[in-house]
């Protein structure tokens, strides 16, 4: 089954199709030289990326490094923990592409820094683990593929669930065509979120470069209570925050389909009256060259589980009708109903008979493992930051649909623009706010 | 039933009291330092009664000096009925007298106990008591500058607003220290549970597992702070004692105070810092080079974690100690963001610590942690009273 459109694919400079290419240029450290990382943003997610490379014999973390001072010492201990030697700990992270000893950028960042983040330190010859999603908006994510091929620089994404191994065999069963033609599929993210409680403006607290922390975006007066999640100027909003992992594998299981032609969008703040700029409920039509990819998206549905701690390193199932992750695709010779999180793969034949079950376990390490061998041997990595682009290219595009009232938008593969809206091709591009601006140029 | 009446115990109980009495002053000796407040003079006996009985009478001596009603103790029993092979809490609503939960004067105490109706003990004569007692620090009912926002309280949806009108509550002077959480684990036995490899570490922590499941400090680690505990460690470390995790709003009042440090009922005792920023004020922790609380370096005079009480000077306005710095402190809030609710629910971490730089060592300042995680920089204090933080 080839659900590629091969014209399109091959359009940019270097698409998918080098996936396996190695790159020709590029620091390769000696098998016995450790890897030398630096880290920006100390959130969860940042002190569990220094953890897991501090902890690995071929890489050091050498830098830590957040707009807030206050996150430095959580982890800054987990990485003292996992290795000898402590690192530096700077509030600049230009201080970490100042070193000519680090190899690596680790950008666990809020999303409005992803584009920039990545983009300066490709310039400073770093390689890049960035997480998901890519970037903030469609334009900075082709920059950021413009950045990573004009430097040369592995940027990988924090899709993890790209290197899981059930995730190819799951890929590889529907390329044996044992689902017939793949016609749709279903990408589900269904959550329970809080509200947000609004207090009053606050003074910037001590220790924090809160300019820094707002960088491109805007630099309103500071308020914590203001989720930054919520907010369109520093979010890309729930389905690129969190849905875009399911969307990213229903992608790949279905060989890497680039660009939608079409979105088709209707989406509310239903229940979360708080405050919030972004939707509470998502539904999304996505029209691909031979398929539709239909997304479901809600944060007021507490019965949707995410894939039990239980069952993601076991063997075992989620609760496939109440999986807030899972994706379901429909072919013409069967169905599958597939899980995150290590939630493994169950497949249905025409009858609706159970015929193959694949258990699952997460992909962190083997998505980490993957980065640091492409560090060393300059191979486009598995979640490669063109990838991460075509991944989180629908949430955009879903999101600016939104914003103009959920119209229908047609969408131009070769210019990366809509064709049928000005306005929404005024969204492709956010505003940078000096000094932090992505140049044109990269 | 003559005998029980006139209250001369049978030569039965006479030899369980005295047996008691010698296995309890053992204990207290053992335990009696590096933060449980010293117990002396303990007596157990075995009484008939009128009504029915026996019941046990423990008494002992509290003398600390500094025991007020502003910084009472707290008292809590614990009795094995297999000469010490398992231990449990004898609850506070079966027991009568002066002697136990908050107890705000030194001198003898009394606490009464029909245990043996209660637990149907089999053979008396394997049946030991054992009495502890923490430092705490009372913190009026009242309002408080509520400056931070709180993860959660015990409402996993974080969808109640927090209320910074406190009902009466306890907490603990000091950080749980390494020698109680070595007493403990010593009672509680077991597989090893409570205790992780870590704790072993001679500089940040210092407690020693041995073949048998038995524990012990490395020598001068017995008053610093307890670390490499998780949350389920300290929830029950503080349910073996009968305490709890104070809230995060708690724990900001501890630090800065009420309104009105009597409380809102007497208001004669005005805060003249209620938005303060650190325990003592608003002075920055190494303000002209004195330093008040064990944060990042070791220009504080420590390298690592120090004993607690070390900057009692720059205690809270209740006398709490190393409200600042040291050792974070787990909280019993949770933290729900967008992603987490539903997953594995983050626990509140409160203080700054050893590691973490001066302005991170405020009221205000928290981080997350999964209840799961241990690590160097983060302990705990119980904390006992009604909860209305949310």
């Amino acid at each position: 089954m080839n659900l590629v459109n091969r014209r399109e694919f091959m359009k940019r400079s270097v698409g998918l199709a080098a996936a396996l290419t190695v790159l020709p240029h590029g620091a390769i450290r000696a098998a016995n030289e450790k890897v030398i990382i630096g880290v920006m943003g100390l959130g969860g997610r940042g002190t569990y990326l220094a953890e897991k490379f501090a902890q690995r014999p071929d890489a050091e973390v050498a830098y830590l490094s957040d707009a807030n001072t206050r996150r430095f010492a959580r982890a800054r201990e987990v990485v003292e923990e996992a290795q000898d030697r402590k690192p530096k700990l700077v509030q600049d992270f230009r201080r970490i592409l100042d070193d000519g000893s680090v190899d690596v950028l680790i950008n666990a960042t809020p999303d409005h820094w992803h584009g920039l983040g990545t983009i300066m330190a490709c310039q400073a010859e770093k390689d890049v683990f960035v997480e998901k999603p890519l970037s903030h908006n469609i334009w900075e994510g082709r920059k950021m593929v413009e950045a990573a091929r004009k430097y040369k620089r592995v940027v990988q994404v924090g899709m993890q669930s790209r290197s899981a191994p059930y995730v190819k065999k799951a890929k590889d069963y529907i390329q044996s065509g044992k689902l017939g033609q793949v016609y749709l599929v279903r990408v589900y993210n269904m959550m329970q979120h809080p509200r947000q409680k609004p207090s009053p403006d606050q003074p910037v607290p001590q220790g924090f470069d809160y300019d820094m922390w707002c960088g491109p975006a805007p630099k309103p007066a500071y308020n914590p209570s203001r989720r930054w999640l919520n907010q369109w100027e520093y979010s890309c909003g729930p389905i690129a925050g969190d849905a875009v992992h399911q969307l990213d594998l229903a992608r790949f299981l279905v060989n890497d389909i680039p660009y939608p032609k079409t979105v088709s969008h209707v989406g509310a703040v239903y229940g979360l009256r708080d405050g919030r700029e972004t939707p509470d409920t998502q539904l999304a039509l996505f029209e691909y060259e031979r398929l539709t990819l239909m997304m479901e998206a809600t944060l007021w549905t507490p019965y949707m589980k995410k894939t039990p701690m239980g069952v993601r390193e076991s063997d075992k199932f989620p609760n496939w009708p109440f999986s807030s992750t899972k994706v379901e695709l429909l072919g013409t010779e069967g169905f599958m109903y597939f899980g995150r999180h290590g939630g493994g793969w169950q497949a249905y034949d025409s009858s609706g008979e159970l015929v193959r079950s694949e258990y699952g376990r997460q992909g962190d390490r083997e998505h980490q493992d993957n980065f640091i061998d492409c560090v060393r041997t300059r191979k486009r990595p598995n979640a490669d930051v063109e990838i991460g682009h075509y991944s989180v290219l629908p949430c955009h595009m879903a999101n600016i649909s939104y914003r103009l009232g959920n119209p229908k938008l047609e969408f131009d593969s070769q210019s990366e623009s809509f064709t049928n809206s000005d306005r929404a091709n005024k969204l492709i591009k956010r505003q940078y706010r000096k000094p932090w601006v992505v140049p044109e140029n990269v | 039933m003559g005998q029980r009446w006139s209250g001369q115990p049978s030569k039965e109980t006479m030899r369980c009291s005295v047996w008691l009495s010698l296995s309890i002053v053992v204990v207290l000796c053992h335990c009696s330092y590096c933060k449980w407040l010293e117990v002396n003079d303990l007596e157990v006996r075995q009484e008939p009664t009128e009504l029915g009985g026996p019941r046990i009478v423990v008494e002992y001596d509290i003398k600390d000096p500094n025991i007020s009603e502003a910084s009472p103790a707290y008292v809590f029993l614990r009795y094995s009925a297999d000469a010490g092979d398992t231990w449990r809490l004898i609850p506070m609503e079966s027991l009568r007298g002066s002697g136990f939960g908050i107890v705000a004067k030194p001198g003898q105490k009394k606490v009464i106990w029909w245990g043996t109706g209660q637990t149907s003990f089999a053979d008396l004569s394997l049946v030991e008591v054992r009495v502890r007692a923490v430092q705490m620090a009372r913190v009026p009912a009242g309002k408080f500058a509520l400056k931070s926002l709180p993860g959660g309280g015990r409402d996993e949806s974080g969808s109640i607003e927090p209320d910074p009108n406190l009902a009466p509550y306890y907490i603990a002077k000091y950080e749980t220290t390494i020698s109680m959480y070595a007493d403990y684990l010593n009672e509680i036995g077991g597989e090893g549970a409570g205790w992780n490899r870590r704790m072993s570490n001679p500089e940040r922590c210092g407690i020693i597992q041995h073949s048998n499941h038995t524990y012990s400090v490395k020598p001068g680690r017995e008053d610093f702070p307890v670390t490499y505990v998780s949350w389920y460690d300290a929830v029950a470390f503080l349910q073996w004692c009968g305490l709890r995790l104070p809230t995060e709003a708690e724990w900001e009042k501890a630090l800065r105070g009420g309104l009105h440090l009597d409380g809102d009922r007497v208001k004669k005792n005005p805060n003249p810092m209620p938005r303060r920023r650190y325990p003592w004020g608003d002075q920055d922790p190494n303000a002209g080079g004195l330093w008040r609380c064990n944060c990042d370096g070791d220009k504080d005079g420590f390298a690592y974690t120090a004993p607690v009480g070390s900057f009692s000077r720059f205690s809270s306005p209740y006398g709490v100690c190393d409200l600042a710095g040291n050792v974070g402190e787990w909280t019993l809030d949770w933290y729900s963001t967008s992603y987490h609710v539903g997953l594995d629910g983050f626990r509140m971490v409160r203080g700054g610590s050893w590691m973490a730089y001066p302005s991170a060592c405020d009221a205000i300042t928290g981080a997350t942690r999964l209840p799961l995680k241990e690590n160097s920089i983060m302990g705990f204090r119980g904390a006992t009273g009604p909860i209305k933080s949310r």
